[in-house]
């Protein structure tokens, strides 16, 4: 099949090149991976949403962006890392048959008893495993960098309250992790927690809270054998299955009759009608708004940062009068001013912790690193230069001249890049698409639950199919040798 | 028997470039020569034989097997060496003995070693800064290392110093008396004189002539270089000699008083009793070359007569 000799000389002459690229691209993708930091990435986000223009631009891909792997496939696997990898396949591509071929170092291959499939297969060979390759190198590279400035690829991770809550409860980090009502129920723990994680306390009372809730709904979601997502869509599921209920109970440390109880509450409320809901979310910004005027700041800049409003406690009586999240008819008649103002102001300081726990959730998220989609991610970087290598070695094979060869070898796979960035660009351009190669390899569906398997089937078949086709055309060229 | 075997070879790439109809054969031990200017084909013709092309009519074999299909095999026998040197880069020049010697899976060195030493080769540095000689060299020892039955060779000695033409003509010789079959193709008239037993002159794609070496290195025809003492003398020659068509004078140049006189081996003694009546500055044979006879095809002005016309079979 193929000849060792061959891929030893043609190892020889490409080896550098191959270094070149793959040191450059791995130590961009750690670069990446490294300077990561999900608090800075959700501060820009929230800066580029006020400013429609941009926002615009941005469009689908700024969702993306707020977990590491996320903003992997947008800048690396979107951009720098396609682009370098391309311009390495298409110089390799074109040396390894249509140069030896012009030059006439060929001859000195087919003047001995090897026959020219065998030569070209090899060459084909030397192509792909060079690409296999730098993604596995840039993959190493990029797992340990993970390790060394995220931690939590091998071994337990615990963030920074569980440690110190640890330290206070002197209990084992596992122990402490695994059940974080530990936590909660002591006063010291929640207040090193909180400091540990730069909080306050009130807000890390949540934060603490909608975790458990969280590892509820998964522990439910494992008895029932289904999608934890689907159970946090429809909690009756967990209210009709008395497994299901007792191990959710199990993990926020209550009685299954209690948080039965506690669920039906929750399922009365969520069933709220939409309306209900968009007039609660107005009333809230309509406080916000008022904050914002007595702190003197934008409103969408408060928004961001609505732990001021809890440090002012004008800001905060202002807001919560002006939202009135309380409805009227809620109080009896002559209940005293003072009282409707407490509890409208407790009410609002809920929201704001809940919002803030939130933050802080979505920040965990951030550094949640899948060893599995980033595997798939690089999986789909290497057949998309699979397939795109096997267009330049066909026209390397097609074509006796390095200039024609490069021409369309060259030209074809930048096209398609092209075409993809213009597609991403505006609505309107949007079509070019389906001109392109590259959108079969869309880093955003396999780090947003998306469909990738079948576009992956199409560029692994693509590939082989161009390989093949150049095989055979080259069999059956003549050689101007 | 025939080894190599050119039949009815068209290949045209347009524009009257390429090889029309050429047929011709070699035989074993037999060093047959190519011969024509750059752009005549003879590198193409050679490309066929080597498998690198696909024949548009007619066919080429090695051995009897075709060229084309059976490309790999026909290359065990074959030693080919290029017109134009080009080696990859990367390697050094051990480097590529090597990888040649693997790809035609030899294991014994020593015939290699003594061509190496043959050819004053010095394998050991970066094929990117060798000279074009060493290079050349490398090729020819990479060509020849096998040991091969057939030789084709495009053009060997250009590039070469004029020492080791010589050296590379003398092997030429020796591998003849050892047996083996010979194409080289060339436009240096002196090595095909020197080496080759047939000759074949291609022109424009087309073969114009095959004709023995030895039949126009021996022929029995001569052109002789007359010139007379004085204008008197030439005139007289004209008048008795050239007119009554004597001898066969072939052209006179006025203001020297040269004649050129053709004559066979048998009647050179009747020029001779003629010439004895008249004062001659000298008498002189103009040695007709392979480079005479070659230029026949392609100067169109000069007069086809000569003597090589008996040496065309």
């Amino acid at each position: 099949m193929f000849s060792k000799t061959i891929f030893k000389q043609t190892l020889r002459s490409n080896w550098k090149l191959w270094v070149v690229f793959t040191a450059i691209m791995a130590a961009m993708s750690a670069l990446v991976i490294a300077v990561y930091d999900p608090k800075m990435i959700q501060g820009m986000m929230d800066m580029v949403k006020d400013m429609p223009g941009i926002a615009d631009m941005m469009g689908d891909r700024m969702d993306g962006m707020t977990s590491l792997l996320g903003m992997l496939g947008q800048s690396f696997y979107g951009m720098q890392g396609v682009i370098l990898a391309l311009i390495f396949v298409i110089m390799t591509a074109n040396t390894l048959v249509a140069s030896q071929v012009d030059r006439g170092s060929m001859a000195y291959l087919l003047s001995t008893p090897i026959k020219r499939t065998k030569v070209v297969r090899t060459q084909a060979m030397y192509l792909i495993t060079s690409v296999f390759a730098m993604f596995l190198v840039i993959t190493i590279v990029g797992l340990s960098t993970v390790q060394l400035a995220h931690h939590g690829l091998w071994g337990p991770d615990y963030s920074k309250d569980v440690k110190a809550a640890s330290d206070v409860l002197n209990l084992d980090r596992d122990a402490v992790a695994d059940d974080l009502t530990l936590i909660l129920n002591n006063e010291a723990a929640v207040k090193a927690g909180a400091e540990a994680r730069g909080i306050q306390e009130d807000v890390y009372t949540v934060y603490l809270n909608q975790k458990l809730q969280t590892k509820a709904y998964e522990a439910a979601a494992e008895v029932l054998g289904i999608d934890a997502d689907a159970v946090t869509k429809d909690l009756s599921l967990i209210k009709n299955n008395e497994r299901a209920l007792t191990a959710a109970a199990k993990v926020l440390g209550l009685e299954p009759a209690v948080y039965g109880a506690t669920l039906e509450q929750t399922i009365a409320q969520s069933s709220l009608s939409g309306n209900a809901a968009q007039e609660m979310q107005a009333k809230f910004m309509a406080g916000i708004t008022a904050a914002a005027e007595v702190l003197n700041v934008g409103a969408g800049d408060l928004a961001t940062s609505m732990g001021k409003i809890k440090d002012n406690p004008k800001a905060l009586t202002a807001a919560s009068e002006a939202a009135a999240l309380v409805p009227a008819q809620m109080f009896p008649e002559g209940t005293p001013a003072g009282v409707i103002a407490e509890q409208n102001e407790a009410a609002f300081l809920a929201v704001i912790n809940g919002q803030l726990a939130n933050d802080e959730i979505s920040l965990d998220k951030g550094v949640d690193f899948s060893v599995k989609d980033y595997l798939l991610l690089n999986l789909g970087a290497f057949l998309l230069m699979f397939a795109i290598a096997g267009i330049s070695f066909l026209f390397s094979c097609v074509f006796n001249l390095s200039k024609n060869s490069l021409m369309l070898g060259a030209g074809i796979p930048v096209a398609f890049f092209i075409f993809q960035i213009m597609s991403q660009v505006g609505s309107s351009l949007e079509n070019f698409k389906y001109l392109s190669l590259n959108t079969l390899f869309d880093p955003g569906t396999i780090t947003g639950n998306g469909t990738f398997w079948p576009q992956f089937a199409i560029l692994a078949v693509l590939g082989v199919v161009l390989y093949t086709l150049g095989i055979t055309v080259f069999k059956k060229k003549d050689l101007p040798l | 028997m025939s080894v190599l075997q050119i039949e009815h070879l068209t290949k045209d790439y347009g524009s009257g470039r390429g090889v029309f109809d050429v047929s011709f054969e070699v035989n074993k031990g037999e060093v047959f020569g190519f011969l024509g200017p750059n752009g005549a084909g003879k590198t193409t013709t050679i490309r066929h034989i080597m498998g690198f092309s696909r024949p548009q009519q007619g066919r080429t074999s090695v051995s009897g097997m075709d060229s084309w299909e059976q490309h790999y095999i026909i290359q065990k026998d074959v030693g080919y060496l290029p017109g134009e040197i080009a080696l990859p880069e990367a390697l050094t020049g051990t480097q590529f003995i090597k990888m040649m010697a693997e790809l035609r899976g030899m294991s014994d060195m020593t015939y290699t070693d003594s061509l190496i030493k043959k050819f004053e080769l010095e394998p050991s540095g970066g094929l990117k800064r060798m000279s074009l000689g060493m290079k050349r060299k490398l090729a020819i020892v990479t060509a020849f290392m096998h040991d091969p039955a057939i030789l084709v060779l495009d053009e060997p000695t250009s590039g070469l110093d004029p020492m080791m033409q010589d050296i590379f003509i003398s092997f030429i010789k020796d591998e003849k008396e050892r047996g083996k079959t010979i194409l080289l193709s060339s436009h240096i008239f002196s090595e095909v004189d020197a080496t080759c037993d047939r000759i074949s002159i291609i022109k424009d794609g087309r073969l114009v002539s095959t004709f023995v070496a030895n039949d126009l290195r021996h022929s029995e025809s001569k052109t002789f270089k007359i010139e007379f003492a004085s204008k008197e003398e030439f005139e007289r020659f004209r008048e008795q000699v050239e007119y009554p068509k004597k001898l066969e004078v072939i052209s006179v140049k006025r203001h020297r008083n040269q004649a050129k006189v053709l004559t066979s081996d048998a009647d050179v003694n009747k020029l001779i009793e003629i010439l004895a009546g008249y004062h001659l500055n000298f008498f002189s044979e103009i040695k007709f070359t392979l480079e005479d006879y070659f230029m026949k095809f392609y100067d169109r002005n000069q007069s086809v007569e000569g003597s090589a016309a008996n040496a065309v079979n």
